[in-house]
């Protein structure tokens, strides 16, 4: 674990991605990520934002390059080697993908699953610690009076946070945060994202999301790459973005939302 | 961007299932064509008889209908550009854009289709001998049971009623062992489960292929098969129901998770957790009130199906049920079928309530 300062916390050379049916998602992505950036993915629909999140933390096997995390080659674990990976990065979907039956508080728990001894856990129980911590992981994201909940009682905002609570109990080292508020009222994005801009900010986790709005991008990313046909084709800073970069990524026929202020 | 990377091995595979598909077609409708000349010239037989559908069966050519239906099939695809697209392209759902526009009476499939329809139908009624007439003018005989139907006979009523009991008890037991050996089975016969390694897709074809075959196995031929080996009585009867709902729910568990949500999945996936702790945290939750309601419904089937396999002898009110017939004594065997419709009726509003509570 010493040489992990001197390592970019992901490192991605050629990855490619082509799915079964022959659909080539992501071709030639080279990528470094510093540990503690806040990395804002762009890019069109289709243009593979999710699957190269997907790719990092092997929720789909890639299928050209190689993908680093702390320094291990993330492609060429398996098995326990892998899980123990996924441990140290957490994600967060833009369906939130609860687990809807179940209360507010297992949810939370089951973000230690990683680590927990198997038996009681196939039988929803966790050690008393563990309790403790998800209540004071829900209590960071202002839901502490709603552990009893059934998950899908919540609302939208409120499922979000409660699976951030969930990403909390792991104690990853990185978010993968895939459009994290695209399916929720305007209104309550930033409650959502300023959750994980503290974990970034104040906790020093890198974060990876990819979002569409580029207010957000503006307000909460340190970094901004962008995607098209699933290739790289913009890397900088938010400031540097104007409204040639953005006709670049979307194309020509594209116009910025007129809130944007480009 | 869609660079589809084995497009010429697909197209192969794709033209020999066409192929295939209009072979099998075409043999079908040669043979029907064939029967049905037969039959129609009034072939007879030496006795001077005219012959039965049976005996035309025996005189059709199968192995000439093979060889010309493949020859017609071969001329097809390669005739396809003048005379259209073949009907196997129509079942596999790659007919050109332009030819599905067509009304089906100008292309040649469309006919194909139409003669097919009339062959099987024709067909069909000489084979299983239909006869109108007999049956709208022989009513006479039948009449005797709808009368002792309609006056049932106190003299089996208590011992009808305490066979019942063993009924229900029997299709109670058979589903409630079927459970959790279902339940099991039903994750590696879940496609989208069993995608992920080599073993896992064996697993898979394995477990389905052993299941088609014994669902298809009626539940009265294994009712056979167990009597011979624990002998005549109620449990024979529960094993046999046993065996056929593990299949039939493997099938229904298997088929619900197969229509899940992936995204808790890939959520607990995501935090490292096994595949154990997968399946428990982002498949169980969601299934568990489809398989319930499953599960009653499987239970509502066992009563129906345990009523008929004494029968043959695997207990139940069906065991006294068939020397009654045998006898001739409709005033009981009403009495009986009365007993059997009225529990199959209580079920059946019975398991729609609770299945409406749990969904
Ligand atoms: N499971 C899959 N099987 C086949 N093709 C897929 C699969 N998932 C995605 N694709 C294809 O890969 C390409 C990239 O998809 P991806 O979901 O990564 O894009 P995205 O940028 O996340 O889009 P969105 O903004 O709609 O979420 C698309 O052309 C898509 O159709
Ligand atoms: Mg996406």
């Amino acid at each position: 674990m010493a040489a992990r300062s001197n390592d970019a916390a992901v490192r991605i050379e050629g990855l490619g991605m082509v799915y079964p049916g022959g659909v080539r998602a992501l071709a030639g992505i080279d990528l470094e990520v510093r540990e503690g950036e806040f990395l804002a993915v762009l890019g069109l629909s289709g243009s593979g934002k999710s699957t190269l999140l997907r790719c990092i933390n092997r929720l789909i096997k890639p299928t050209e390059g190689r993908v680093f995390i702390f320094g291990r080659e993330a492609t060429a674990l398996r098995g326990a080697e892998l899980r123990a990976l996924r441990r140290q990065v957490a994600m967060i979907f833009q369906q939130f993908n609860l687990v809807k039956r179940h209360t507010v508080l297992a949810n939370v728990l089951s973000g230690a699953l990683g680590r927990s001894a198997l038996l009681p856990s196939l039988a929803l129980t966790f050690p008393a610690e563990e309790q403790q911590r998800a209540l004071g992981c829900l209590d960071r994201v202002g839901l502490g009076d709603r552990a009893a909940s059934r998950a899908d009682a919540l609302s939208g905002g409120q499922q979000q946070r409660v699976a951030i609570a969930r990403a909390l109990m792991q104690e990853p080292q990185l978010i993968l945060a895939d459009e994290p508020v695209a399916s929720l009222d305007p209104a309550l994005r930033h409650s959502v994202m300023r959750h994980i801009e503290v974990l970034n900010r104040d906790e020093g986790l890198t974060v990876l999301c990819s979002l569409h709005d580029i207010d957000l991008v503006a307000r909460y990313a340190t970094r901004l790459v962008a995607l098209r046909d699933g290739r790289l084709v913009w890397d900088g800073t938010p400031a540097e973005f104007d409204r040639t970069t953005f006709k670049e990524i979307y194309g020509e026929e594209a116009e910025p939302a007129s809130n944007t202020g480009l | 961007m869609a660079a589809p990377t084995s497009s010429a091995g697909r197209g192969w595979m794709q033209r020999a299932r066409i192929l295939a598909v209009d072979w099998a077609l075409i043999v079908i409708a040669w043979m029907m064509a064939e029967f049905l000349l037969l039959a129609f010239t009034g072939r007879r037989g030496p006795t001077g008889m005219l012959l039965t559908a049976e005996q035309i069966l025996d005189l059709v050519h199968y192995w000439v209908a093979a060889a010309g239906g493949l020859v017609l099939a071969v001329g097809w695809s390669l005739l396809e550009r003048v005379i259209g697209a073949s009907p196997g392209r129509s079942l596999t759902g790659s007919v050109p854009a332009d030819e599905k526009e067509l009304p089906w009476t100008q292309t040649l499939r469309g006919w194909f289709a139409a003669v097919f329809i009339e062959l099987t139908f024709f067909t069909g009624w000489l084979i299983t001998e239909l006869e109108l007439v007999t049956f709208l003018t022989k009513f006479g005989k039948a009449a005797d049971i709808v009368r002792g139907l309609a006056h049932p006979s106190a003299s089996v009523l208590h011992e009808g009623m305490i066979l019942l009991v063993q009924t229900i008890f029997l299709a109670f037991m058979a589903t409630a062992f079927a459970i959790p050996i279902a339940f099991v089975l039903s994750f590696p016969s879940a496609r989208n489960l069993t995608r992920g390694s080599a073993p896992a897709r064996i697993g898979y074809l394995v477990s389905r292929t052993v299941m088609n075959f014994v669902r298809a196995v009626e539940p009265l031929v294994w009712a056979l098969i167990f009597i011979s080996w624990v002998g005549i009585g109620p449990f024979a009867g529960v094993l046999a129901l046993w065996v056929h709902s593990v299949a039939a729910l493997t099938k229904l568990y298997s088929e619900q998770i197969e229509s899940i949500d992936p995204g808790p999945m890939d959520a607990i996936t995501a935090t490292g957790a096994s595949t154990l702790q997968v399946l428990r945290y982002g498949v169980v939750p969601q299934v568990i009130p489809p398989f319930l309601s499953f599960t009653i419904y499987r239970w509502d089937i066992n009563v129906r199906m345990s009523t008929i396999i004494g029968f043959v002898g695997g207990g139940g009110i069906g065991y006294i049920l068939k020397p009654r017939v045998d006898l001739g004594e409709w005033g009981e065997v009403g009495t009986l079928v009365l007993l059997i419709a009225a529990t199959v009726w209580v079920m059946d509003i019975l398991s729609a309530k609770i299945r409406e509570r749990i969904v």
